[in-house]
């Protein structure tokens, strides 16, 4: 594994690598306030994700809005700088390995050394010259709204053509020519060449983009909701395409999107997210067919079926996408999970987030004092208003978990203090080989729903 | 004689078609600088009472636009209302039974009103149907302004677009009390029904100069306060039938403070507040997420149910109008290609464009690469020529889908399509599902 890789090397061609690997990405965006933009807290937006992409596969994406994962794929695309972690392309699996102990801390102090050689060959924002652009040719992206991706001052031969242009690949006729190579590929034709995006309609368009995605040649190709402003049979015919683009070129997909129904045909292996965390991975089917995490179960509950009984059994799930700013304790979907036990993280903010919407139950606040995110203790104005918070938090108005987790309630004149045993936040963890999932549940427990 | 007469109206009543609203022969155009784009064309469906009717369809088919039609929303111009009629019967409570549900109204507790022309004896106005029947694109405006909001409401696509963002949620929901509910609030306020002057005008959102200053003054003040809080108790009341939490606090915040599925609760709480006959759903899930869209799905159809309101639902996703609607018409570049019930139309699909459609939609079982796409793209609707629209991309066509217009008529019963393929062609080859044309 050399520094100065060699002109032309495809990972497609080397089986035992991954594309692209994410190693604990985060992305952090800063809130700022005030005259002078001082920053008062930060979004966490990707929260340390870690997942590989192989050769000719398609790991699917998929979350709610605002889980993170389209600025998880602009992370992976290179458009967005990480906050910490990093995304490594073409990454042999030794270093892979090597990585991983780094971060576990079990390396040597060689392999310490090993590993500044390893970044600078491989982590994308250390890469540069020659290895940067090498890169950014194997590394493409399609966007979901085709109109804003595309100038609409340009025509169709050069938003083709603009990379090759770049890459000195071609010019005058020649390129012309491999443009028109190009729209073929895609099915579109020669008499599309010199047309503006304006007079494309949103299938045409999309392909467009995917052309334009296919000039150089990738090994891997960032798709964010590229079927999402499209119509059924519109749809159709992209997803067949990809497809068929894939066989061919033996090409990586990073597939985002809210579809489920679109990720089950498309993807071999599926990475959900729930804000900016990965709450379950594994191969499709397998994760259709149990989903070892109560978020996955409910996302496919929720999913209307073409097939099968026409029930009208779909839950859905209550509340909000809690602040990312401050995400929850211990699971990060406990607020909203219909299985939640005592052991995923109950914490003082819950009490906040269960009850905020009591009229009048905090009006009378007047101090809060934390202690640490498990423990506080809340002052009021007067003794009833006190009475009246402890009465809820003793009753069916909380879940029974959050009430089975509170190890201390008690009230002092106009103070109450809420004291949660503390737990560790939950980490994903292999629960059959090849799957992960962040549940404190085991599967057969989530199969059965528990505490449902 | 009195009794006579009025045994005969109850009769005529409960004879009258249950349906709430007929589109027949709609024609909706759009003048644009190519030509005349027929954007609907010839649509004509019944929607009938208490019934769910999803109105699916691609971009582009003109779905939106007929339910727009409906509460003639519609830019005129461009638009040009071509012909055909959107005929609409509002209900009231049966007062036979006072809602409970009784014998005369078929235990709905709803009762078509009586036409006013003929008295329930059947006229020309009221089709020799007896029902009050109001053809909504030709009433003045000052008519359909009563209708809008109180007996035909709709609920938008986007509600961060319908919802105006410099009014707080409490005013936008009040106003459809102000407009629709005077009375009832001048009598929720504890004020005599004769209440007139600057009060009444409060009442109804109809300002005039110096009422301002005038119900500022002592004797006014306290009334229009006890309006005021009227009004506040008539929309918490809206609001906590869409289940939001703490209605009290929500109502003084502007749209931008909330997600979106609380928008679409503020939407559905603002359209059903009078109770309408008759609710136009544009794609109302279609910003939202999968596990919100449940829930939201979950609350029209209660709220439906409850009300016994009927529901034209537009929508582009088939799984969902199959999951909620209990018959469904597709419409295909301008017209209705397919009208049946939902199990009947997905079981058993008559049109290659519906046939297209669901095949389109990836399920478990399907190869990847193998969806089955339509080929080509929906067709220019510039002066279309007089032949099936779906000639062109469809695979089973003859040279008699190129050249004559198929008409929807019936397959069964309760199942029309509107394909030679189930109809004789006036002449030429008959297409058949067993022949395959490319």
């Amino acid at each position: 594994m050399s520094a100065a890789p060699d002109p032309h090397p495809t990972p497609a061609s080397r089986p035992d690598r991954a594309v692209l690997s994410l190693k604990g990405v985060k992305k952090h965006f800063p809130i700022r306030e005030g005259a002078f933009q001082r920053v008062t807290g930060w979004v966490r937006a990707v929260d340390g994700v870690s997942f590989d992409i192989r050769p000719g596969e398609t790991v699917g994406l998929v979350g709610e809005s605002g889980c993170g994962k389209s600025t998880l794929g602009r992370c992976v695309s290179g458009l967005t700088d990480v906050t910490a972690g990093g995304v490594y392309f073409d990454l042999p699996a030794e270093a892979s390995r090597l990585l991983d102990n780094i971060a576990s801390g079990t390396a040597t102090d060689a392999e310490k050394a090993r590993v500044a050689q390893i970044e600078a060959a491989h982590r994308i924002d250390r890469l540069q010259g020659a290895g940067y652009k090498r890169f950014r040719r194997n590394c493409q992206m399609v966007f979901q709204d085709s109109f804003a991706s595309l100038n609409p001052r340009h025509l169709v031969v050069d938003i083709v053509g603009r990379s090759l242009r770049v890459y000195k690949e071609a010019s005058g006729t020649e390129l012309t020519e491999r443009v028109v190579e190009l729209l073929e590929q895609v099915g579109m034709g020669r008499q599309h060449l010199y047309r503006y995006p304006h007079q494309f309609s949103g299938g045409q368009r999309q392909r467009i983009s995917i052309a334009r995605a296919l000039a150089t040649n990738p090994d891997v190709i960032i798709l964010d909701e590229p079927t999402s402003a499209l119509d059924v049979s519109v749809q159709a015919q992209i997803l067949n395409l990809l497809s068929d683009l894939q066989k061919q070129h033996n090409l990586a997909y990073l597939f985002i999107t809210h579809d489920l129904s679109v990720v089950r045909h498309m993807a071999d292996r599926l990475v959900v997210m729930y804000l900016g965390k990965v709450s379950e991975a594994g191969v499709t089917s397998d994760v259709f067919d149990a989903p070892h995490h109560p978020y996955t179960r409910a996302l496919m509950e929720a999913k209307p079926d073409i097939e099968g009984a026409a029930s009208e059994q779909a839950q859905g799930l209550d509340g909000v996408v809690p602040d990312p700013a401050r995400p929850p304790r211990g699971c990060r979907f406990h607020t909203r999970c219909h299985m939640a036990t005592p052991s995923c993280g109950w914490e003082v903010d819950d009490v906040i987030r269960r009850l905020e919407d009591i009229p009048g139950l905090f009006d009378a606040l007047s101090g809060v004092e934390r202690k640490s995110d498990f423990a506080a203790s809340l002052t009021f104005g007067d003794a009833a208003a006190a009475e009246r918070l402890v009465s809820i938090l003793d009753s069916d108005g909380i879940p029974a978990a959050m009430r089975s987790a509170m190890g201390r309630l008690e009230r002092r004149d106009r103070t109450v203090s809420v004291a949660f045993d503390e737990v560790p936040d939950v980490d994903l963890r292999i629960t059959e080989p090849g799957r992960v999932a962040s549940c404190v549940l085991s599967p057969i427990e989530v199969f059965q729903g528990v505490n449902e | 004689m009195m009794g006579h007469l009025e045994t005969d109206m109850a009769d005529a009543v409960r004879t009258a078609p249950a349906t709430v609203a007929s589109v027949r022969d709609l024609k909706v155009h759009f003048a644009a600088k190519r030509g005349v784009v027929h954007a609907v064309d010839g649509v004509s469906f019944d929607i009938r009472d208490g019934e769910t009717l999803g109105l699916v369809g691609e971009t582009g088919c003109g779905k939106s636009v007929t339910g727009r039609s409906f509460l003639r929303l519609l830019p005129v111009p461009p638009g040009i209302l071509a012909g055909g009629s959107v005929t609409f019967r509002p209900h009231a409570l049966c007062e036979d039974c006072d809602g409970a549900g009784c014998d005369a109204c078929g235990c709905t507790g709803r009762k078509a009103v009586v036409c006013p022309s003929c008295r329930g004896q059947g006229c020309a106005t009221c089709d020799g149907t007896g029902a009050e029947t109001i053809d909504l694109l030709k009433i003045d405006t000052e008519t359909l302004r009563k209708l809008r909001g109180d007996r035909v409401a709709m609920i938008f696509q986007d509600p961060g677009k319908a919802l105006n963002p410099t009014l707080t949620i409490g005013q936008q929901v009040a106003e459809v009390f102000l407009q629709h509910r005077t009375d009832e609030l001048i009598e929720l306020a504890g004020l005599s029904p004769e209440t007139g002057g600057a009060l009444r005008r409060f009442a109804r959102q109809d300002h005039r100069f110096g009422d301002g200053i005038l119900l500022s003054l002592p004797p006014f003040r306290g009334q229009r306060r006890r309006i005021q809080a009227a009004l506040d108790k008539m929309v918490a009341r809206a609001l906590a039938e869409t289940q939001v939490p703490n209605p009290a606090s929500l109502m003084d915040r502007y749209p931008h403070e909330l997600s979106g599925g609380m928008r679409q609760r503020v939407m559905i709480a603002q359209a059903l507040a009078c109770n309408p006959d008759l609710l136009i759903a544009d794609e109302p899930t279609t910003a939202l997420d999968v596990t919100v869209e449940a829930r939201i799905l979950e609350l029209i159809r209660d709220l439906q149910m409850r009300r016994r309101s009927s529901v034209l639902y537009i929508s582009h996703d088939l799984s969902l109008v199959r999951r909620i609607c209990d018959r469904v018409a597709v419409m295909y570049a301008g017209r209705v290609v397919e009208i049946g019930p939902t199990a009947e139309v997905f079981r058993n699909p008559r049109h290659p464009y519906t046939r297209g459609l669901l095949a389109a939609v990836p399920t478990a079982d399907t190869p990847r690469g193998g969806l089955a796409a339509i080929k080509g793209t929906v067709p220019e609707l510039v002066d279309p020529p007089a032949a099936c629209r779906f000639a062109g991309r469809c695979r089973h066509e003859t040279e008699a889908c190129r050249r004559f217009d198929p008409t929807l008529e019936p397959v069964s019963e309760t199942h029309a399509v509107a394909c030679f393929i189930d109809h004789p062609a006036p002449e030429g080859d008959q297409p058949s599902f067993e022949r395959i044309t490319e």
